[in-house]
C-alpha cells in the first residue's frame, strides 16, 4: 500500500526532477560551466505561474509557453554578457561558478523585492481532486506535472537528435575543437544552448510551484543543489543520463521520506557524494571525459 | 570560448605579475617585512577595543579575516574552491560545544578540541580532493550540509542537543577569546607568508598550474593538496570554536549558515587570492561595508552583494591585490626614474 | 635587471607597504574611535536629562523578516503611544522614550554584533530581543555579561531558561514552550481522543512543543501512534500524509513554521485525505497569509492556537484592550489589519512600561524586581503575565481556535474563553 504509493510518487517526482534539471545539464555539456543561478531561474518561472493564476485568474500552466521566449532571450544575453569575458580569466570554471553565484544572489534579491519573503503557493486542487492510479489516490497536481515533464523532455531530445542545430550542439558537447574544425560556429551554438538551458529552467518553474507545495525567494539555492545532484547521478553532459538521474533521485528521496522522514533531507547530499566518489562520471558517463 | 592558446598566454602573464620571480630567495629584510605583516595587523586589531569597545563586532571581523585567509590557503594555492568551507567552521563550533558540555573543559581546551574535530572531518573528506572544479566545490557544500543535518537531527539530541541549541555561557570569556582570535589571525597570515615564500608553496602552485608536470617533476601531488586542505580546515575549526565560545548560546543553523562560506570566499576574492594581505584588506573593507549597508539600507544588501560579485568576476578577477600590484609597478617605474635622476 | 637590485627594490617596496598598512589600520581605528565617542556623547547627554533609550533589533530581510517586522511595528506603536502620554514613569519621574533599532537581516552572527553595539555604544537602558529563538539566542549571554535585563518578546527556547535563576532575561509575549501547548492537550483529552499522530519540524520551536504535547498525553495514558520529526524546510508532506493515513488517527498535529503549515494543509487537500482533527500552530496568527495561500476550503474546521487577533481580550488592567489596540494600530498603519506579532510587540512594550513603573530606579536589577512585582497581577491583551525567577513566562496561555467556513477562526476551548462550541469530528467537505 505505502510501497505502491511511494513508487508512483517517486516516478512522478523523478520525471519532474529530470525536467527541472535538464537545463543545467545542457549548459554544462556545452559550456563546461555550472549555472548556479539555475534554481533562481526556475523560481522566476514559478512566480510567473503564480502571478498568472492569483492576479489574472489564468491557468498557471500558461506560464510555460509565456516564459520560454523571454527566458531564451535572457539566456542568450547573459551568455554574451559574461561568458566571453570569463574565458579570459585564469580559471574559467571557478570564475564562472562564482560569477553565477553572484547572478543568483541578484535574482533572489529581485524576487524578494517583487514578491516578499512569504511562501507563494497555488491551490492544490487546481487540476482537481486526487487521481486513482492502480488503487492509490495520488494528488492531481503530481500527476499533471509529472506527466507534463515527458513531452518537455521529448522536445529536447527531438531537438538534440533530429535537428541540424541540435546535432551541432551535440558535436560541440563531444569535442569543441573537432566541432570547430568541422565548420560549426561553436560560439553561436553555445549561446543558443545557454538560452535553451535557461528557457527549460524557467518553463519547469510552473510545475515546481505545485510539486514543492510553493516557492519563496530562497527556494532557488536549494533547487540548484538538487538539480546538480540529479545531473551528477546521471552524468554531467549526458541528456539521457538526466532522466535516469531524475528517476533515481525521485525514487530514493520519496522512499526515504516515506520510511524515515527525519533523515530524508540528508539523502540528496549523501547521494551526490557517493556517486561522485564511487563513480565520478555518473551512471551513464563515458570514461573518455575526465571530470 | 577563445582557443586554449589564448587563454594560456593570458594565464601566464597574470601569473607572472602575481608572483614576481617566485624562485628568488627573499632577503633578511624581506623576511622582517613579512614578520611585521604577521604581527602588526593582529596587534593593532587586538588593541582596537580600547578605542572602540564593541569587541564582539571586532571579533567577528577577525574571525572572518581568518576564514578568508583559510580560503586563500586552499583556493589561492591549490585552486580548490570550498563552497562547503563553513562545514569546518561548524564542526569546530560543535566540537568546542561538545567538549564544554560533555567533557566539562574550559574554553581554551574546548577550542583546541574543536580544531581536532574539524581536522578529523577534513581527513574523512580527503577523497573529495580527487574531484576537480565545480564537482569539488559543490561536493564540499553537500558534505557540509550533510554534517549539519546530522548534528541537527533530533535523534542525536542527547549528544549534540539536536535542533535545540547549545549553551556555553558557563565558560564565557570574551577577552580571552579575542586574544586568541588575534593570535589566530597572525597564525593564518603566517601560513600564507610561508606558502608564498617556501619551496612547499612553490610546489603547490606548480600543482595548481599543471598537476601532471608537477608529479613528473617529483612533487607528491596528493600529499601537497592534502596538507593545504588540512591547514585550511584547522584554521576554520579554530575560528569556529572561538566564535562558538563568544556566541555562547546558539543553534546548529547559526554556525552552519552557508553565508559564512560565501563571506569568506567573497572577502578573499575581493582582496585577491594568492596574496598575503589581499584577504585581510578585502575582509576589513567589505565587512565594514556590510555593517554599514546592513544598518542603513539592508533591503538592498543581497542585491548589492550579488552585483559586487558579478562586477568583480567580470572586471577585477584578481581582486584588490591586482590593482595594488599594478599601482605599485606604475609607482616604481615613475618613482624609480625620479629617484635615479635625483 | 640584476637580481640584487630587484631584491633591494622589493624590500623597499615592502617597507612602503608596511608603512601604508600601519597608516590604514591606524586611520581605521581612529575613525572608529571618533564614531564611538560621538555616539557615547549623544546618549549620555540624553539620558542625563529625561530620555530613556530602548534598544532592539529587527530582521528587515531574510527568513524571519515576515515575523520580525510586525513585532517591531508593535513595539514602535507602543513607543509612540507612551511618548504621546508624556513618557514612562520610573520612581515618580517621567522619561521620554527613544527607540534605537538595528537590522540584523535574520543573521544570528550579525545580530550578536548589533546586540553588543546596543549595549556598548548606545548604552541602552532597556534591552529588547528580536523575534524568535534563533535571533534571541545571541543576546542571552551578552545580556548576562553586561548585567542588562533582556526583554524577550517571543524567543521561547528552553535553553535560555535552563540555567536556574537568571535575572537578566524575561519572556514577555509568549508562554514558555513547556506550558504553551497544554491547553491543546487538555482539549484533546476532553474530547476523548486516544489515537494521535504528531509531525514536527526539527527545530527548537516545534520540537519543544511536540515534546510537551507528547509528555502531556502520555501522562494521561495516551501514547502517540506516530511521532515524527521532519526537516524544517519540508514543503511536501504528501508521502508523510499517506503514512499517517495508514494508521487512521483521530487527531493529527502538525507543528511547523508558517510555510510548513501552509504546505501541510494544502497537501492534505491535494491528497484528498480527511482527518477528524487537524491542528497547526500558525493559521490564527497570520490569518491573511493563510486565507491567501490555503483558503477557506483548506482551513475548514482545522484547529490552531487561539492567539490575537482571534483571541480578543478586552478585560485588561493595563494598556489597551484588544479592540482599542486594533482600532488604534490600524489607524496608525493606514488601515492595515494586525496579526499576532503586532500584538506581541505591543505587549512587550506594556510589560516594559509596567516593570519600569514598579522599579525603584533605572538600575537593571530594580527593573527586573519591578517585573517580578507584576507577576500574576498584570493583565494585558495577551492575558495574565506570570514570571518565575528563570525568566520563563508561565501565563498568557493560548486557547484552542477552530476555523469555521462562514466566520473564520473562533475560540472553542477552554469553555470560559470559548465564543462557540467545537465541531469534532470535523465534517468532511
Amino acid at each position: 500500500m505505502l510501497f505502491g504509493y511511494a513508487l508512483i510518487a517517486g516516478v512522478l517526482f523523478g520525471l519532474f526532477y529530470a525536467f527541472m534539471s535538464t537545463g543545467l545539464n545542457l549548459l554544462f555539456g556545452v559550456l563546461r560551466l555550472v549555472n548556479l543561478a539555475h534554481g533562481d531561474i526556475v523560481v522566476f518561472g514559478a512566480y510567473v505561474a503564480y502571478s498568472l493564476s492569483s492576479m489574472a485568474g489564468l491557468n498557471p500552466l500558461l506560464a510555460i509557453p509565456i516564459t520560454i521566449v523571454p527566458a531564451l532571450a535572457f539566456g542568450v544575453l547573459l551568455y554574451y554578457g559574461t561568458v566571453p569575458r570569463l574565458n579570459r580569466s585564469q580559471d574559467t570554471e571557478m570564475a564562472s561558478l562564482i560569477l553565477f553565484f553572484g547572478v543568483s544572489q541578484v535574482l533572489e534579491a529581485v524576487a524578494t523585492f517583487a514578491y516578499g519573503n512569504n511562501q507563494a503557493s497555488l491551490s492544490p486542487t487546481t487540476f482537481g481532486g486526487p487521481i486513482n492510479i492502480l488503487g492509490e489516490h495520488v494528488p492531481a497536481t503530481w500527476v499533471v506535472c509529472g506527466l507534463l515533464s515527458i513531452p518537455a523532455l521529448v522536445v529536447l531530445f527531438v531537438y538534440l537528435y533530429r535537428s541540424r542545430l541540435g546535432m551541432a550542439t551535440r558535436a560541440v558537447m563531444a569535442s569543441r575543437e573537432e566541432a570547430a574544425a568541422a565548420g560549426i560556429n561553436t560560439r553561436r551554438v553555445a549561446a543558443l544552448a545557454f538560452g535553451i538551458g535557461v528557457a527549460f529552467a524557467a518553463a519547469s518553474g510552473a510545475l515546481t510551484i505545485f510539486m514543492l507545495g510553493g516557492v519563496n525567494p530562497s527556494t532557488g539555492s536549494e533547487l540548484v543543489l538538487t538539480a546538480f545532484t540529479v545531473v551528477v547521478i546521471g552524468s554531467l553532459g549526458n541528456p539521457i543520463g538526466t532522466v535516469v538521474g531524475g528517476l533515481l533521485y525521485g525514487l530514493v528521496f520519496t522512499f526515504t521520506k516515506t520510511y524515515s522522514p527525519s533523515w530524508a533531507d540528508i539523502v540528496p547530499y549523501l547521494l551526490m557524494l557517493v556517486v561522485l566518489l564511487v563513480r565520478p562520471t555518473g551512471i551513464l558517463g563515458r570514461r573518455v571525459r575526465s571530470a | 570560448m577563445p582557443s586554449p592558446a589564448v587563454a594560456g598566454t593570458g594565464a601566464a602573464t597574470t601569473a607572472g605579475a602575481a608572483t614576481p620571480a617566485p624562485g628568488t630567495r627573499p632577503g633578511a629584510r624581506r623576511w622582517a617585512a613579512w614578520a611585521a605583516y604577521v604581527v602588526v595587523i593582529p596587534v593593532l586589531l587586538y588593541l582596537t577595543p580600547h578605542v572602540y569597545n564593541n569587541q564582539l563586532l571586532l571579533l567577528n571581523l577577525v574571525v572572518y579575516l581568518v576564514l578568508a585567509q583559510g580560503v586563500n590557503v586552499i583556493y589561492g594555492f591549490t585552486g580548490y574552491l570550498p563552497f562547503g568551507y563553513v562545514g569546518f567552521f561548524g564542526a569546530g563550533a560543535y566540537g568546542t560545544s561538545m567538549a564544554v558540555i560533555h567533557l566539562h573543559t574550559g574554553g581554551t581546551v574546548a577550542v583546541l578540541i574543536g580544531a581536532v574535530v574539524s581536522t578529523a572531518m577534513a581527513v574523512v573528506l580527503l577523497p573529495l580532493l580527487r574531484l576537480t572544479g565545480a564537482y569539488f566545490a559543490l561536493a564540499s557544500l553537500a558534505a557540509s550540509q550533510a554534517v549539519y543535518l546530522v548534528i541537527a537531527n533530533p535523534s542525536l539530541t542527547s549528544f549534540t542537543k539536536g535542533p535545540y541549541g547549545v549553551d556555553l555561557s558557563r565558560v564565557f570569556n570574551p577577552n580571552l577569546a579575542y586574544l586568541y582570535a588575534a593570535i589566530l589571525l597572525a597564525v593564518a597570515t603566517a601560513v600564507v607568508v610561508y606558502l608564498r615564500n617556501s619551496a612547499f608553496g612553490l610546489s603547490l602552485r606548480a600543482v595548481r598550474a599543471d598537476p601532471l608536470t608537477a608529479s613528473v617533476a617529483g612533487i607528491n601531488v596528493a600529499r601537497a593538496r592534502g596538507i593545504a586542505w588540512l591547514a585550511s580546515a584547522v584554521l576554520a575549526g579554530l575560528a569556529g570554536g572561538i566564535s562558538a565560545w563568544v556566541t555562547s548560546v546558539f543553534y546548529p543553523e547559526t554556525v552552519f549558515a552557508i553565508n559564512i562560506s560565501v563571506f569568506a570566499i567573497v572577502f578573499a576574492l575581493f582582496g585577491g587570492v594568492g596574496s598575503v594581505l589581499g584577504p585581510v584588506f578585502g575582509g576589513i573593507i567589505l565587512y565594514s561595508l556590510y555593517e554599514y549597508i546592513g544598518v542603513s539600507s539592508p533591503q538592498y544588501f543581497q542585491f548589492a552583494y550579488g552585483l559586487l560579485i558579478v562586477i568583480l568576476m567580470l572586471f577585477l578577477p584578481g581582486g584588490l591585490a591586482s590593482v595594488a600590484r599594478a599601482a605599485r609597478s606604475l609607482w616604481e617605474r615613475t618613482g624609480g626614474r625620479v629617484h635615479r635622476r635625483a | 635587471m640584476p637580481l640584487s637590485l630587484l631584491s633591494r627594490q622589493r624590500s623597499r617596496r615592502s617597507r612602503r607597504w608596511l608603512r601604508s598598512t600601519v597608516a590604514v589600520v591606524a586611520v581605521g581605528a581612529l575613525a572608529a574611535a571618533c564614531g564611538s565617542s560621538a555616539k557615547k556623547g549623544s546618549t549620555s547627554t540624553g539620558s542625563s536629562q529625561s530620555t530613556l533609550t530602548v534598544g532592539t533589533l529587527y530582521a528587515g530581510s531574510g527568513d524571519y523578516s515576515a515575523s520580525s517586522l510586525p513585532e517591531y511595528e508593535g513595539l514602535q506603536f507602543w513607543v509612540n503611544q507612551v511618548n504621546g502620554q508624556g513618557g514612562v514613569t520610573i520612581a515618580g519621574k517621567k522619561y521620554h522614550v527613544k527607540l534605537v533599532a538595528y537590522n540584523d537581516q535574520s543573521d544570528p552572527t550579525t545580530a550578536a554584533t548589533l546586540y553588543n553595539q546596543l549595549l556598548t555604544q548606545n548604552k541602552v537602558d532597556v534591552f529588547v530581543a528580536d523575534f524568535g529563538s534563533v535571533l534571541t539566542a545571541p543576546a542571552i549571554t551578552i545580556a548576562k555579561e553586561h548585567h542588562q535585563v533582556l526583554f524577550d518578546p517571543t524567543g521561547s527556547g528552553a535553553v535560555f531558561f535552563s540555567n536556574g535563576a537568571n535575572p537578566y532575561v524575561l519572556l514577555t509575549s509568549l508562554p514558555t514552550s513547556a506550558v504553551w501547548p497544554n491547553v491543546a492537550v487538555d482539549f484533546l483529552l476532553s474530547e476523548h481522543v486516544t489515537k494521535v499522530a504528531i509531525i514536527y519540524g526539527t527545530n527548537d520551536f516545534d520540537g519543544s512543543q511536540a515534546a510537551t504535547i507528547k509528555k502531556g498525553l502520555e501522562a494521561k495514558g495516551v501514547t502517540p501512534l506516530y511521532y515524527q520529526g521532519v526537516d524544517s524546510k519540508t514543503s511536501d508532506y504528501g508521502t508523510i500524509i499517506q503514512t499517517v493515513k495508514d494508521k487512521s488517527p483521530q487527531a493529527v498535529i502538525e507543528l511547523g513554521y508558517e510555510n510548513n503549515d501552509i504546505a501541510f494543509l494544502n497537501d492534505l487537500r491535494s491528497a484528498g485525505v480527511h482527518f477528524p482533527f487537524v491542528l497547526t500552530p500558525f493559521p490564527a496568527q497570520l490569518p491573511d497569509l493563510f486565507a491567501k495561500d490555503v483558503g477557506t476550503a483548506g482551513l475548514a474546521y482545522t484547529f490552531a492556537y487561539g492567539v490575537p487577533p482571534v483571541l480578543q481580550i478586552n478585560n485588561v488592567n493595563y494598556g489597551m484592550g484588544f479592540t482599542a489596540f486594533s482600532k488604534a494600530f490600524s489607524a496608525a498603519h493606514g488601515g492595515a489589519t494586525l496579526n499576532f506579532l503586532d500584538v506581541a510587540g505591543y505587549n512587550a512594550g506594556l510589560v516594559i512600561q509596567d516593570s519600569l513603573a514598579h522599579a525603584k530606579s533605572t538600575k537593571q536589577l530594580d527593573i527586573r524586581a519591578g517585573a517580578a512585582a507584576l507577576s500574576g497581577k498584570l493583565r494585558t491583551l495577551m492575558g495574565s503575565f506570570v514570571i518565575d525567577d528563570t525568566g520563563e513566562q508561565l501565563g498568557e496561555l493560548l486557547p484552542v481556535a477552530q476555523y469555521f467556513p462562514n466566520g473564520g477562526f473562533k475560540i472553542v476551548y477552554p469553555a470560559d474563553q470559548a465564543t462557540t462550541k467545537p465541531v469534532y469530528p470535523a465534517p468532511a467537505s
